[in-house]
């Protein structure tokens, strides 16, 4: 019994799992033991090529900003498809696995764009962003997003839609959406403060 | 003269109060430009969806009608709210939006893509039988979405580059930034 369950749900599990842990972790003393720990990982992001350039170099600092901009875009319209499919607001005259299917393709390209760009800005303001709350929010978005699309979303509407329970699909399709559009409004954040 | 006349617009929309209270409340301007940024993933993405279908490099298998189509509604809206805070933000910093070059060259481009869009659709409508199913589509329409693509990201680009100030009046951008930037002589207000 207790095998079946490890084996069925064992992405759910691993994600309960993390989250567990992030919270234990978050109210344990640990938190600020890794964070005073990080300090001089982001001091040294900074004295990288990709700080030089972020900092030095403000034409080019802006185009991967835009690169940035764009594939948050792309991501959202795969994020829109996908999960306005599985809410049944658009394409519904489309199998959901091929709509689910094909956006996801998009989304993973996307994500790649977005961490890769992601890193390359954070390595130019490394020294502004380590004491922003607003960026730490968006890395547990950016975190939470992630986990959830790969080891809950992802896992859950390969399954026959159809068996599912429609209540669970729509709260995870609607969750999908509100996280990829928190991590975006964080992101938009990080530029005010600071 | 052209540029006189956007200027002294500008100015007096600058000298309305709402365009203050609006450039200077923080929690307001932010909300504005953060809500015209997340209306661009949506009305953005669902239209890079839509180009990668007619480029064959995504949704291959949906048909390319059907798609653009189903998509269109998500996309209008997305449009519609990011021109409103677009305008909102415009409203906020009239004077030196008006006299930023990136500005200018984003609202010509804003309009190429409108025509290029129109054009789209219209070519598209016209044959879209013959060739919706196909993996591979007509080159014209081909070209159509990948000036889409290209339009849109040096919209966005151009719409970073504002918050620079590299080209702003006030910098001595050279003779010929001012002339497209539309300079008017002493007049560099913020």
């Amino acid at each position: 019994m207790s095998t079946a369950i490890f084996s069925n749900y064992s992405k759910t599990l691993i994600t309960a799992a993390i989250l567990l842990a992030a919270l234990m972790f978050g109210y344990s003393d640990l938190l600020s033991t890794v964070y005073v720990g990080l300090e001089p990982v982001f001091m040294w992001s900074e004295t990288t090529w990709f700080g030089y350039i972020g900092k030095n170099y403000g034409g080019i600092f802006a185009v991967i900003q835009a690169v940035h901009l764009l594939s948050m875009a792309v991501l959202g319209g795969a994020v829109i498809a996908g999960d306005g499919r599985v809410l049944g607001i658009v394409l519904r005259d489309v199998p959901v696995r091929t709509v689910v299917d094909r956006a996801h393709r998009i989304f993973v390209w996307a994500l790649i764009v977005v961490v890769a760009t992601g890193i390359f800005m954070a390595c130019g303001v490394a020294s502004k962003i380590y004491f922003l709350p607003v960026y730490w929010f968006k890395m547990l978005s950016l975190g939470a997003g992630t986990l959830f699309h790969f080891f809950i979303r992802r896992p859950l509407l390969r399954h026959d839609i159809n068996q599912l329970n429609p209540i669970v699909v729509k709260m995870v399709a609607i969750a999908s959406i509100l996280v990829w559009f928190m991590v975006a409004a964080t992101g938009r954040w990080i530029g005010f403060s600071g | 003269m052209i540029n006189e006349l956007l200027y002294n617009l500008a100015v007096m929309l600058d000298n309305t109060p709402w365009s203050t209270l609006l450039h200077e409340s923080y929690y307001m301007y932010n909300w504005v430009e953060s809500t015209h940024v997340l209306f661009l993933m949506v009305s953005l993405g669902t239209l890079f969806v839509i180009d990668f279908r007619m480029l064959g490099v995504a949704f291959a298998d949906v048909p390319a009608s059907r798609l653009a189509a189903r998509l269109t509604w998500p996309m209008i809206i997305g449009f519609t709210v990011m021109f409103i805070t677009g305008i909102l933000l415009f409203y906020a910093v009239p004077v030196r939006s008006t006299q930023s070059v990136w500005f200018r060259i984003k609202m010509l481009l804003l309009v190429a893509a409108a025509i290029n869009a129109w054009l789209f659709h219209k070519k598209m409508q016209e044959s879209v039988d013959s060739w919706d199913r196909a993996i591979r589509v007509p080159d014209r329409i081909r070209l159509g979405a990948l000036l889409s693509l290209v339009f849109w990201s040096i919209i966005v680009l151009c719409g970073r580059f504002i918050a620079y100030d590299w080209f702003d009046c006030d910098q001595n951008p050279g003779a010929f930034v001012s002339a497209i930037a539309g300079c008017v002589d002493g007049q560099t207000r913020f």
